[in-house]
């Protein structure tokens, strides 16, 4: 297993510019990136894998430079969008050919071995077009294993597919994780497998580092409006958008806690017994049940808030144009902007 | 089959919608009468002279001559096509250089204008004395005029767009995700270009040369103007550069009207038994490129 070092890595790709990004990949662990469409995600892992030159910085394998090295030196496994399987050769013949393409002794037992582990087998004469989403993606999987890289880079892993299929390819990822400590680095766009995957993430905006950390401080303290959507945050709130018309105690409130690019915080809940101080009074706008209790919408000075009713709710739920007290307490205020970062992966 | 938990279920094989009985039948009329526009013609020339005779001009020497001839320079057509025209396409398909609309234009040049202009071109070119390049053509010994060389530039003229075109629509087809998974897995430029390029484009590349060929075979035009050896019997004795469709032209012109379907007649058999192996070669899955649609 090799240890990955990226230091201060600079990409140019058209009028886009990424970076300068900074990551250290141990065996086993396993980065997250996260973005907005356009942050520059994929750029980031085209460069790694060495499609894109860089235009400063390096990358370091086992402190050797490869920053200047073809893709097919680098030992990275990248899984592109879709997969990137080849079309006119079955499974079976899909995973040996990173094997056969470098001539390795055993590569048919070796191709064995890897669809008995992920289930290939059945599956091994037949062509990625009659292939279900799962099974692509374990294909790929299988395939990436097999040219024993020291790195798997993947874009999207779970685009396109079910909820089940989801959960499949989290286990098997988990399992990989377990058996063969490859340092993972991986795009995506949903939170629930970023956190069950990843240790580690990067954020990306317009091809900056917006954030750096490990999950929990992802979680507890998201420094940017996109963080803290991603993690969950229901009330997210530009600096613009708070101080936009004119003042009222409301967001006088809110301006007074927020960070140089707004605040965040989770949804307050909204029960009799509150006792944060002081308490607002908004109009509801929608009441709707959620699988965590019924998540109500109200509006207070123009500005939506979500509040959240915990289980179990008594009927009846709140109407349209009813007005409700709630309150917020400062404790859960996260300011946004204040730039914070940990070295993540290390 | 069952695919509970695995994700996106794979596409059913797909069938066309169902439509109404008048749409149908629209459709059948206007095939039809294209199809038949197709067919009665060849009927007519099977049906003009009677099998014996088609016998009898398959055994003539002058007949075979002209097929092999027709074979032989289109064969090399289709060789200069594979040397020329696919590296080209792939140029057009990768590479981004300025001017490359107008090359594409020029490309497509030889497809819209009349082929008598390729022969005069050309004639203008190399065989009048004092032309461009006519030292040229004699001083490197391959003079063209009414010389195999002159029929085999001409149907390279007219013929090699067609794979030019073709290759670099399939090249482009290929998705660069594939290739790009390809290079990480180890594959350096030349192995990807023959593991994954080549064969995705493949199919579009062998059905520009197919289309290459065809057009190099039925290529009479140009041929007329610089290098067709129009008079049988007269007082040329140089080689023989008769194509089968010049040598049919020259039937029709002297007034043999039997010969000249009958030979017509032997050449479309052979042409459509060639292109039937070449469909059934596809369908088989003999040949590579249609392997990842076909269920195994």
């Amino acid at each position: 297993m090799s240890e990955w070092v990226v230091d201060g890595l600079e990409a140019d790709l058209d009028h886009f510019h990424l970076g300068p990004v900074d990551l250290t990949l141990t065996p086993g662990r396993a980065v997250a990136v996260l973005g907005a469409s356009g942050a520059g995600k994929t750029t980031l892992l085209r460069t790694l894998a060495g499609f894109l030159r860089m235009r400063r910085g390096r990358i370091l394998r086992d402190g050797t430079d490869i920053s200047d090295w073809p893709p097919e030196s680098r030992g990275l496994g990248y899984v592109p969008q879709g997969f990137g399987l080849l079309p006119h050769r079955t499974v079976e013949r899909n995973v040996r050919y990173p094997m056969e393409i470098r001539d390795r002794p055993q590569a048919a037992q070796r191709t064995q071995e890897l669809l008995e582990r992920f289930r290939l087998t059945p599956l091994a004469h037949r062509y990625p077009a009659r292939l279900s989403g799962g099974e692509l993606q374990r294909v790929a999987i299988a395939r990436a294993l097999a040219a024993e890289p020291g790195l798997i880079v993947w874009d999207e892993p779970w685009q396109a597919l079910d909820v089940l299929a989801r959960h499949d390819l989290g286990v098997v990822l988990e399992e990989m994780r377990q058996t063969e400590p490859i340092p993972m680095v991986i795009v995506t766009h949903d939170p629930a497998l970023a956190f069950s995957v990843a240790d580690s993430f990067l954020v990306l905006h317009a091809g900056q580092v917006r954030n750096q950390c490990d999950a929990v401080a992802l979680m507890r303290a998201p420094t940017d409006a996109f963080s803290a959507r991603f993690v969950g945050y229901e009330n997210v709130y530009d600096r613009p958008d708070l101080e936009g018309k004119g003042r009222s105690p409301f967001r006088s409130w809110l301006v007074d806690r927020a960070g140089p690019e707004g605040l965040a915080f989770a949804s307050p809940t909204l029960s009799p017994s509150v006792s944060a101080s002081p308490l607002w009074e908004g109009k509801v706008r929608s009441a709707r049940p959620s699988p965590l209790g019924v998540t109500v919408e109200v509006v207070v000075d123009d500005l939506l808030v979500t509040l959240r009713m915990p289980p179990p709710v008594t009927p009846p739920l709140p109407t349209l144009g009813e007005r409700l007290r709630f309150g917020i307490d400062p404790a859960s205020l996260q300011p946004l902007g204040t730039r914070h970062r940990t070295v993540a992966g290390g | 089959m069952s695919r509970g938990g695995d994700g996106l279920p794979a596409s059913p094989p797909r069938r066309p919608l169902r439509t109404g009985p008048l749409w149908l039948a629209l459709q059948l009329v206007l095939s039809g009468s294209l199809l038949l526009l197709f067919l009665l013609p060849i009927y007519a020339l099977f049906t003009y002279s009677p099998i014996s005779s088609l016998i009898a001009n398959a055994n003539n020497a002058g007949v075979r001559e002209a097929l092999w001839l027709t074979f032989f320079t289109s064969g090399i057509a289709v060789l200069a096509a594979v040397l020329f025209a696919i590296p080209m396409g792939y140029l057009l398909a990768r590479r981004r250089f300025p001017g490359r609309t107008v090359v594409e234009s020029l490309v497509a040049l030889p497809v819209v204008v009349p082929h008598l202009l390729v022969g005069l071109g050309l004639f203008f070119l190399l065989v009048v004395p004092g032309a461009p390049l006519y030292r040229f053509t004699q001083a490197i010994g391959f003079p063209v005029y009414d010389t195999i060389w002159g029929v085999v530039l001409v149907m390279v003229f007219v013929s090699a767009p067609y794979t030019v075109l073709a290759s670099e629509l399939s090249f482009r087809a290929v998705d660069g995700r594939v290739l790009e998974a390809s290079r990480s897995l180890g594959a350096g430029p030349a192995t990807a270009f023959l593991t994954v390029t080549l064969p995705l484009a493949s199919r579009g590349i062998v059905a520009g040369l197919l289309l290459t060929w065809a057009r190099a075979v039925s290529e009479i035009g140009g041929l007329l103007i610089l290098a067709a050896f129009v008079y049988p019997g007269g007082p040329y004795n140089g080689p023989v550069t008769t194509t089968i469709s010049v040598y049919i032209y020259n039937l029709f012109q002297v007034g043999d009207l039997a010969d000249a379907a009958a030979v017509s007649s032997l050449f479309l058999i052979i042409a459509f038994a060639l292109f039937l192996v070449v469909r059934l070669g596809e369908r088989s899955g003999w040949l590579p490129w249609r392997r990842g649609e076909l269920e195994p």
